[in-house]
């Protein structure tokens, strides 16, 4: 070929040729060009010196990659100056992450690595090979035996079951003399792949072994200096009779010996990944100590000279970390792969101990942050069934107590007086839901909650804080009673996750016997409120609704529900709870059947506003991390002549300890301050606003906030925002709870549900999507009683541990030998079947975790960072999520 | 020759004596200040240091090196603001160079809860000294004009509140000034010296005993990070910390283009710029307590991941190295300075992700508790009592990301 014809790459905007599957570095020294203007080269990706930036990314080694056509190499700046941080931001393309699994992984395919490769597969083993000479460079060995490697074409996390071996091999010892930043100086190894691609090397000097198939002149001995203005010209050596050589040339290829690539064995110390690891052929030899270095550049990376390191050691920095930090000596590019050999050298050489190399972490071979991220995802945020209704309806939808909800829906004032006025549904499916049944249910909810848990009669609900083992308020909810042995918890949106690991850390810390079913993410809950409340769900075919903290099963508007009624926003309030399959449905029901009485729905903002007129606190916002109920001025809730419950103890103590702060209900004319607004009472600090508003229904500011008390007293008129603001009494609104507690008899009658034309729109808004919503059962139960139940073979029934499961099939409870087992339908999942083959290849970029190879099986765990339970059939494989992650899931997957 | 080799500090080592007025164990950022104040503000220069490894390797040589005060109560708005005031004059008052640069300091929010957070807390800031601004998408463009304020469609920046006197110092320096500034005066500072347990009379705390033999102390003050609960237990302390990993990264180094520090509290990561050009970025502490130093696959691609969201530009900078250091956290994410009800033996302690910032006034205010034997105000808040007393200070603001 002649040159013309070569593929060319473009180097500072010069096109240069290379012949294909040749490095950029080699054809850039070909044309006689040096990435960054000198350093002894090693072609090995040990030194820094072929760095330089391609196609927009730069500290790349150009010996390890390959040359590309039209290939855009920009050299770095020869006087050291950095390459400037790349501010353009096109979307790239997401780079791939892929798992593998195997039962040995070899790192390197050098001949030990080869040797290594053969024996395993002799044995049987599974092996997969990762060669950096194939572009498949290690960054980094991490817990899990989690083996990750760049490639060109994405990044491999190789999962080994059994083995790591690392043949890494070992990198040639650079040389450290005056002149060692010129050009012309090669390592002998990188000398050989000079001349086997051709290059024109010159009059050739090596120092220390001949290189093998290069004619050169041989010299050993120490390297005094190289000599040279733009590039080398002759190498100066101290021979062993101790008269100095100089001897002119045009390349000198050093041989000092080599020291192991132990990076990855070094980085893996101390570990259970250690313990499995084997270290083979040069890199696992001894790190060879070469004669302590006389002047010249040690760290090429940072620019530390011998004198450098003198300079440092004079001013007592002994400790080969403390020299690092203070020259930054092997904290550059190469992670000190080129100076350690010569900066142990140096300390033992001035302290009289060999010191142990500074700590090795990856990453060991460079890539970038948006190769490193393959595979990543953000963390979910989950959806209720109803957030395509909440679109539609032009909701501004906000991340609140980690979910997605409406904001608002354009107007809060408009859905602010729907409530107050007329009616209004909430969507609050976010509340934490969780059932508890067992012999042992009232005992665990005794010890759990500050109330006297067995007064609640059946049918009934309460009010209950749950805290902490100090004292402190965690979080806040109902307990609902169906009897005594079984019972409905709530939580608040953004306590429910961990909720579920106190109740289930505690049931088990004390032994009980109970059964726990956590159905936050399964049930959807609709708040109907508003003095029409009532009346609108009579229309909806519950004419008898419950009293005031009383709790029901009720079919409305077709769908089978558990209505409480209680109230947070300070009017006549239901929630209906119900398998949120019917969320969609009911929702749009009660929307018409409302329309005439001026429904609305209302969004969070309304309801902050509502609930703040009531006096209700939001744990989280209004409590803090050291809110007693004697702080909230919630010690009604709390009955300390129960024998125990957690967080007894902290109250008895610091309950004797004179009050510092309480919070309060404050009042102010004019503008609302900012929710965080400083207190002051006669100029000194006197606490800070948590809730702020103006209250429409009252045509003042009402405001919570933590108040500290003065000589025992709580200041009555306080300072906030340069204005007065008075303590006043909560709640601010509907002070007798005549409206949230009112008798009602509705007098509405229930509408005929199958002249509404709601079918359409409630199919249409569950269209999203691949992911279909589940009908199953759902069974909590003593495991032996689940063990001993026979399931129909044509349905699936996933046991998703080892007291619960799921199921196809139709359950008759009675065969359950548990009387306390909880048996519910569920449609908290949602599925998607594919085909095996089709789907597989897809979750390996995904899972990080090995599925099962018989069939049929199960499997669960995270996939794209989402909880994800798999029923794996012969020829299909049935992909489960919770509903509210489903879409999620489906964007990460499809 | 690079322009950060270290040119001016000279580090004296000494013997040990047997007995010295002041026995401070930990060689880090508090250890050292402590000494250093000690030595400079009350002439106190009979002190040694005892290091279990090198001075300023543990979490003082692995933090990510931000200064800041804008804390979510008064008493560590006050503490902090102290700090950030005590470091802005550290370079001259020590003649050494520790690269102390005031970049400004912007956190993020990306929903309402956030947006009322940063509100909160430029009120607090602005009310007890330290300055913080609330400000919106326009404003945070300015300042930060490589933030893609849609955060990759799906973390779009709403507002967030902005710290001028933010600033980053080269953690190293920091501790060499300090180091070196009291061993001119006489202290001593002994490296690769490990305590093994605490020498008491009755119910007194008089000395050491070390690897290396016993050391005799007027006062004992355990300014050590990570194994902290198992000093203080020899002196029969029971501290309420437990110990989390924290990571961080580093790339390559790029010219100086990216000028505040930028933190997200939505994405939970923070991102700065260091003098020699490496983007330097951290998260969170990692959930479970642990010791381990060692550094995590799924902290870099998840952290990364996140950084790029925000930030676009850094999708093709290389990354150069991870690491990981400790946290002593405390129930309430505030330190705990002070006296301990063991005569003889003080605490500074719980310094969880926010050591470093509080490294000269935790010295200052520790020095000042052992030379007079009062608690100093600005700390007195701060003491390990405050959880029997049920006054914990309870602050948001420390909990976020650094």
């Amino acid at each position: 070929m002649t040159e013309n014809s070569l593929p060319k790459l473009i180097v500072d905007n010069h096109p240069i040729p290379f012949i294909p599957g040749e490095s950029a570095l080699i054809a850039m020294l070909r044309a006689d060009c040096h990435p960054t203007g000198g350093g002894c080269l090693c072609l090995a990706g040990d030194c820094p010196h072929c760095l330089a930036t391609v196609d927009g990314v730069s500290y790349v080694r150009t010996c390890q990659t390959s040359a590309r056509p039209g290939m855009v190499v920009q050299r770095h700046h020869a006087d050291g100056a950095y390459p400037p941080l790349p501010l353009d931001d096109r979307p790239a393309p997401a780079v791939a992450a892929t798992n593998l699994f195997c039962d040995v992984v070899i790192i390197g395919m050098g001949e030990s690595g080869q040797t290594a490769a053969a024996q395993a597969v002799a044995m049987g083993q599974e092996v997969i090979t990762l060669d950096a000479g194939a572009g498949q460079e290690v960054i980094g060995i991490y817990p899990g035996a989690l083996v990750v490697a760049r490639t060109d074409a994405g990044m491999l996390h190789v999962h080994a079951r059994q083995e790591i071996v690392v043949a890494t091999g070992a990198a040639e010892i650079p040389p450290v003399a005056p002149g060692n930043h010129l050009p012309g100086i090669v390592t002998g190894r990188a000398a050989a792949q000079l001349v086997a691609a051709g290059i024109e090397l010159g009059r050739v000097v090596a120092v220390g072994t001949p290189v093998n198939g290069i004619d050169a002149e041989l010299v050993t001995g120490e390297i005094v200096a190289f000599e040279g203005a733009a590039k080398v010209e002759a190498v100066v050596v101290r021979q062993a009779d101790g008269g100095e050589r100089r001897m002119v040339c045009d390349t000198v290829a050093v041989n000092l010996g080599l020291t192991p690539r132990d990076g990855l064995v070094r980085m893996t110390n101390g570990t259970p990944e250690r313990a499995i690891m084997r270290v083979v052929g040069d890199a696992a030899s001894e790190a060879a100590i070469p004669p302590c270095p006389l002047a010249g550049i040690v760290c090429h990376c940072s620019g530390v000279t011998v004198n450098d390191l003198d300079f440092i050691w004079q001013r007592g920095f002994h400790e080969m970390e403390l020299v690092k930090r203070a020259t930054l000596a092997g904290t550059g590019s190469c992670q000190g792969s080129a100076c350690l050999p010569h900066l142990r050298a140096f300390l033992a050489d001035r302290g009289g101990e060999l010191q142990p190399p500074f700590t090795a972490r990856p990453v060991t071979r460079q890539l970038t942050i948006g190769e490193v991220s393959a595979g990543a995802h953000h963390h979910a945020t989950p959806r209720t069934a109803l957030d395509a209704e909440h679109r539609k309806l032009g909701a501004r939808m906000e991340r609140v107590g980690g979910w997605w909800r409406p904001w608002n829906y354009g107007n809060v004032l408009e859905e602010y007086w729907a409530v107050r006025a007329g009616v209004s549904i909430g969507d609050v499916s976010t509340l934490g839901k969780m059932q508890i049944s067992g012999p042992d249910a009232l005992e665990l909810l005794e010890r759990l909650y500050p109330t006297q848990v067995a007064t609640i009669k059946p049918g009934r609900t309460r009010y209950v804080l749950l805290l902490d083992e100090r004292g402190y308020v965690m979080d806040d909810g109902l307990i609902c009673k169906e009897s005594v042995t079984r019972y409905t918890l709530t939580f608040t949106s953004g306590g429910a996750t961990f909720a579920e690991l106190w109740v289930r850390d505690w049931a088990e810390s004390w032994g009980l016997d109970v059964r726990i079913l956590n159905q936050t993410l399964s049930l959807g809950a609709i708040n109907v409120t508003g003095p029409l409340a009532a009346e609108l769900l009579a229309r909806a075919g519950l004419t008898n609704p419950p009293p005031y903290m009383g709790q029901m099963e009720a079919i409305v508007a077709g769908v089978p529900c558990r209505v409480y009624r209680l109230s947070f926003t300070g009017e006549l309030s239901y929630e209906l709870h119900h398998d949120s399959i019917h969320s969609p449905m009911l929702w749009n029901v009660l929307l018409a059947l409302g329309a005439d009485m001026g429904i609305k729905p209302h969004g969070i903002e309304a309801l902050l506003k509502l609930r703040l007129e009531k006096g209700h606190i939001l744990v989280g916002q209004d409590s803090d991390f050291d809110s007693t109920p004697r702080r909230l001025q919630h010690e009604w809730a709390v009955k300390l002549d129960k024998p125990n419950f957690v967080g007894r103890q902290a109250l008895l103590r610091t309950n004797k300890i004179p009050l510092d702060k309480q919070l309060v209900g404050l009042e102010m004319d004019g503008p609302a301050p900012i929710e965080g607004a400083v207190i002051w009472h006669n100029d000194v600090y006197a606490g800070y606003v948590t809730s702020s508003s103006l209250a429409p229904a009252l045509g003042k500011v009402v405001m919570l906030g933590w108040l500290r008390l003065f000589d025992g007293v709580l200041p009555e008129v306080v300072t906030i925002d340069g204005r007065a603001a008075r303590r006043a009494a909560t709640p601010f609104y509907d002070v007798n709870a005549s409206r949230a507690r009112a008798k009602v008899t509705p007098t509405a009658q229930p509408v005929d549900l199958s002249t509404f034309p709601f079918a359409e729109q409630a199919a249409e808004s569950n269209s999203h999507a691949l992911f279909q919503q589940m009908t199953m059962q759902r069974i909590v139960a003593l495991p032996a009683a689940l063990d001993a139940v026979t399931w129909p073979e044509e349905n699936i029934t996933l046991r998703i541990a080892p007291d619960e499961l799921l199921t196809t099939a139709e359950v008759d409870a009675a065969a359950i030998a548990d009387p306390h087992a909880i048996v519910v339908t569920d449609t908290g999942f949602s599925g998607l079947w594919r085909k095996s083959d089709s789907v597989l290849p897809i979750l390996a970029q995904h899972c990080e975790w090995e599925l099962p190879r018989q069939r049929p099986a199960f499997a669960q765990g995270m996939i794209a960072g989402l909880p994800v339970k798999l029923w794996l059939a012969e020829e299909e494989i049935l992909v489960l999520v919770p509903t509210p992650l489903a879409a999620e899931l489906e964007e990460r997957l499809f | 020759m690079n322009e950060f080799i270290e040119q001016k500090v000279q580090l004296q080592w000494h013997e040990p004596k047997a007995n010295y007025d002041v026995v401070i164990v930990g060689g880090g950022g508090h250890g050292l200040a402590t000494a250093y104040f000690l030595a400079t503000r009350h002439g106190i220069t009979n002190v040694a240091v005892l290091e279990r490894k090198y001075i300023g390797g543990g979490n003082s040589g692995r933090n990510t090196t931000v200064i800041r005060a804008n804390y979510g109560i008064p008493e560590a708005v006050r503490f902090y603001q102290r700090s950030v005031e005590l470091y802005q004059t550290l370079e001259a008052e020590t003649e050494r160079w520790i690269m102390h640069k005031q970049k400004g300091l912007l956190w993020l929010a990306h929903n309402e809860a956030g947006i009322r957070a940063e509100r909160a807390r430029a009120e607090v800031n602005t009310a007890f000294g330290a300055k913080t601004e609330y400000v919106g998408p326009k404003e945070i463009q300015e300042i930060a004009p490589q933030i893609d304020m849609m955060g990759g469609g799906v973390w779009p920046v709403l507002g967030g509140s902005y710290h001028p006197e933010g600033a980053t110092a080269r953690h190293d320096r920091v501790n060499w000034a300090l180091a070196e500034g009291a061993m001119r005066r006489g202290v001593h500072i002994h490296q690769r010296t490990t305590v093994i347990g605490l020498r008491k009379e009755g119910d007194r705390v008089v000395g050491v005993m070390t690897d290396k033999g016993p050391i005799g102390a007027g006062v004992v003050l355990s300014a050590v990070g990570g194994h902290v609960t198992n000093l203080a237990n020899m002196a029969g302390v029971r501290l309420p910390i437990r110990t989390h990993p924290l990571q961080a990264f580093v790339t390559n180094h790029y010219a100086r283009q990216f000028d505040p520090i930028v933190a997200s509290m939505g994405l939970l990561f923070y991102a700065s710029q260091t003098a020699r050009g490496e983007m330097l970025i951290g998260a969170e502490i990692d959930r479970q307590p642990s010791y381990s130093y060692r550094s995590g696959h799924h902290f870099l691609q998840s952290c990364a991941f996140r950084a790029m969201t925000l930030l676009p530009f850094l999708r093709n900078l290389r990354i150069l190295r991870q690491w990981t250091g400790v946290c002593d956290m405390s129930p309430d994410y505030s330190p705990i300075m002070g006296q301990t009800g063991v005569d003889g033996f003080y605490i500074t302690t719980g310094w969880g992700t926010w050591g470093f910032k509080a490294i000269p006034a935790g010295g200052e205010q520790m020095a000042q508790l052992i030379a007079t034997g009062e608690t100093p105000a600005l700390i007195a808040p701060f003491g390990l009592d405050r959880f029997a007393r049920d006054r914990t200070l309870a602050d948001r603001g420390s909990a976020g990301t650094h």
